[in-house]
C-alpha cells in the first residue's frame, strides 16, 4: 500500500489554511473588539449619548430626538444608531470622518454647529474610527429624525457655508511641544473630545464661541441656563480650586463646598466619572493652565 | 351715608386688609422656608466636609461620625423642607426649586428615600473606620443621592 503523499499534504495544507483562517478571523474580531472598547471609552468622554438619547422621554440609546433649545431655535439630535434607514448605518468611514471633523453631512450640506464639530475637528483619525466602530456595534433603532425648529434665516442651511468660512477652524489637535504629556492629554480631552468649551465658552451673535473668552462661562448657555466660568480666574472662575477639587467634581460632581452639581453638568459627571484617574488629572492640569478670564455679566 | 353701606365698606376694607396681611405672612413664610431649606442643605455640606476630612486624614473619626449622624437625620427632613407652594429661588438667588418637586412628588420622595438609605450606609461605613468603604459610600451619597436630586429638581439660576 503506497501512501498517497500529495493528497495527505493537500489535506494538511487545507487544514492549516482553515485553522489560520479561523485564527486570523478571531484575531481580526479581537482587534475589532479592542476598537469597539476603545470607542466606548471615547464616546463616553465625548458624551455622545447625552445629546443623542431622548432619555427624558424614555428614548432608546443613540436614537436621537432629544431637544436642545438655543437662541436660534430648538434642535433635535439625530439618530446615530447603525439603522440603515433612519440612522447612520450606511455611512462610510470617510463620511463619518467628514461629519465629525468637517461638519459636512453625507449629502454635502453642512451640519448646524449645535453639533460640536468646531471641537470634534481636533479628534484624531484613530479616535474617530474607534468611535464609529463603537456606534456601529450598538443596536440599530428605527426612529425617524425630527426636523429642527429653527427660525428663518438660521434655518437656511446653505448660509452655514458662510458661517464656516468666518468661524470654523478645521484642523487636527496640535500638542504643545513645550508642555508635558499630562497637559496635552488634558488639552485634547477638554478642547476636542469632551468639548467643554461648547457650553462653558460664551458665544457671539452668530452662535460661534468667542476664543478670547474660552471657558469663561455664560449666563445664556444651552436651554437658557447659566454656565459657570471654569478658567482659573480667582474671583469668578475656579482659581481657588486645587487639582483635587477639580478631580472630585469630575468624579463625583462634588464642589469644594460639598455641594453636588445638578442640571446638565450632572449628566456630564456621569461620563467623567467613568474616565480614568489619569484622564481626570489631565483635565484638571489643563484647566488650571488656561488663561484666567473674569466672567462677564 | 346709609349705615348698611358704611358697614359693607368697612367689611370690604377689612377683607382687603386681612388679605394684605395674610399675603405678607405667606411671603414671610416662603422666605423663612427658603432660608431654612438653605440652612439644611448647607449643614449637609458641612457634615459631608467632616467626613471628607477624615477620609483625607485631616479630621478625626468622632467628628466624621457626628457628621454622618447629622446626614441620616437631615436627609429624613427633606420632605418637610419643601412644603407645597414653596418653589422659587434660594435666598442667595443662585438656585431654584423646580416645580417638578410638587408635580412629581412621588418621584421626589423616591430620590429622597434613596438619599436616606445611602446616608445610613455612610454612617455604618464611618463607624467601621474602613476608609475605602467610607470613600465609596461618600461618593455614592453625594453623586447618586444629593446629585440625583439636584439633577432633576434643582435649577441653576446663576453661577
Amino acid at each position: 500500500m503506497s501512501r498517497d503523499v500529495p493528497r495527505e499534504t493537500a489535506r494538511l495544507t487545507a487544514a492549516f489554511a482553515a485553522i489560520s483562517l479561523v485564527l486570523g478571523g478571531l484575531a481580526a474580531r479581537a482587534e475589532d473588539g479592542d476598537l469597539v472598547a476603545r470607542g466606548a471609552y471615547l464616546a463616553t468622554a465625548a458624551g455622545c449619548a447625552d445629546c443623542h438619547t431622548d432619555a427624558k422621554n424614555g428614548g432608546r440609546p443613540y436614537a436621537g430626538g432629544r431637544a436642545l433649545t438655543t437662541p436660534f431655535g430648538t434642535f433635535y439630535a439625530p439618530n446615530i444608531t447603525p439603522d440603515m434607514v433612519t440612522g447612520i448605518g450606511q455611512w462610510s468611514d470617510v463620511q463619518f470622518l467628514n461629519a465629525l471633523r468637517e461638519g459636512v453631512r453625507p449629502d454635502g450640506s453642512n451640519f448646524f454647529p449645535v453639533f460640536p464639530y468646531p471641537s470634534f475637528t481636533k479628534i484624531t483619525d484613530g479616535d474617530v474610527r474607534a468611535i464609529k466602530a463603537y456606534l456601529f456595534a450598538q443596536p440599530a433603532v428605527r426612529q425617524a429624525n425630527r426636523a429642527h425648529d429653527v427660525a428663518f434665516p438660521f434655518s437656511w442651511r446653505f448660509l452655514l457655508s458662510g458661517w464656516k468660512v468666518l468661524f470654523f477652524n478645521p484642523g487636527p489637535f496640535r500638542p504643545a511641544p513645550d508642555r508635558g504629556e499630562t497637559y496635552n492629554r488634558g488639552a485634547y480631552l477638554v478642547t476636542a473630545l469632551a468639548h467643554c468649551g461648547e457650553c462653558h465658552t460664551p458665544r457671539n451673535w452668530f452662535g460661534a464661541m468667542e476664543p478670547s473668552r474660552f471657558l469663561a462661562g455664560t449666563p445664556h448657555g444651552p436651554d437658557g441656563k447659566a454656565v459657570p466660568n471654569i478658567t482659573p480666574n480667582q474671583e469668578t472662575g475656579i482659581g481657588k480650586w486645587s487639582d483635587d477639587d477639580i478631580e472630585a467634581l469630575l468624579k463625583d460632581g462634588q464642589t469644594p463646598d460639598f455641594d453636588f452639581v445638578g442640571g446638565a453638568m450632572a449628566e456630564v459627571v456621569k461620563n467623567t466619572a467613568r474616565l480614568t484617574d489619569a484622564d481626570r488629572r489631565a483635565i484638571a492640569a489643563f484647566l488650571r493652565s488656561v488663561t484666567a478670564v473674569p466672567s462677564s455679566r | 351715608m346709609k349705615s348698611s353701606t358704611k358697614r359693607s365698606m368697612l367689611a370690604a376694607a377689612l377683607i382687603c386688609a386681612s388679605a394684605a396681611i395674610s399675603g405678607a405672612a405667606l411671603a414671610q413664610d416662603k422666605e423663612t422656608i427658603a432660608k431654612n431649606r438653605e440652612t439644611l442643605m448647607k449643614g449637609q455640606g458641612k457634615d459631608l466636609g467632616s467626613i471628607k476630612a477624615y477620609i483625607d486624614g485631616k479630621g478625626d473619626q468622632a467628628q466624621a461620625e457626628a457628621g454622618a449622624i447629622g446626614l441620616t437625620q437631615s436627609t429624613r427632613k427633606i420632605p418637610d423642607a419643601f412644603p407645597p407652594g414653596s418653589g422659587g429661588p434660594s435666598p442667595d438667588g443662585k438656585f431654584a426649586a423646580k416645580p417638578g418637586i410638587w408635580n412629581d412628588w412621588n418621584k421626589f420622595i423616591d430620590v429622597q428615600k434613596n438619599a436616606v438609605s445611602k446616608a445610613d450606609v455612610l454612617l455604618a461605613a464611618v463607624k467601621s473606620g474602613n476608609k475605602a468603604t467610607i470613600e465609596t459610600a461618600f461618593s455614592d451619597l453625594g453623586k447618586n443621592g444629593c446629585g440625583a436630586c439636584h439633577e432633576t429638581f434643582r435649577e441653576k439660576l446663576q453661577d
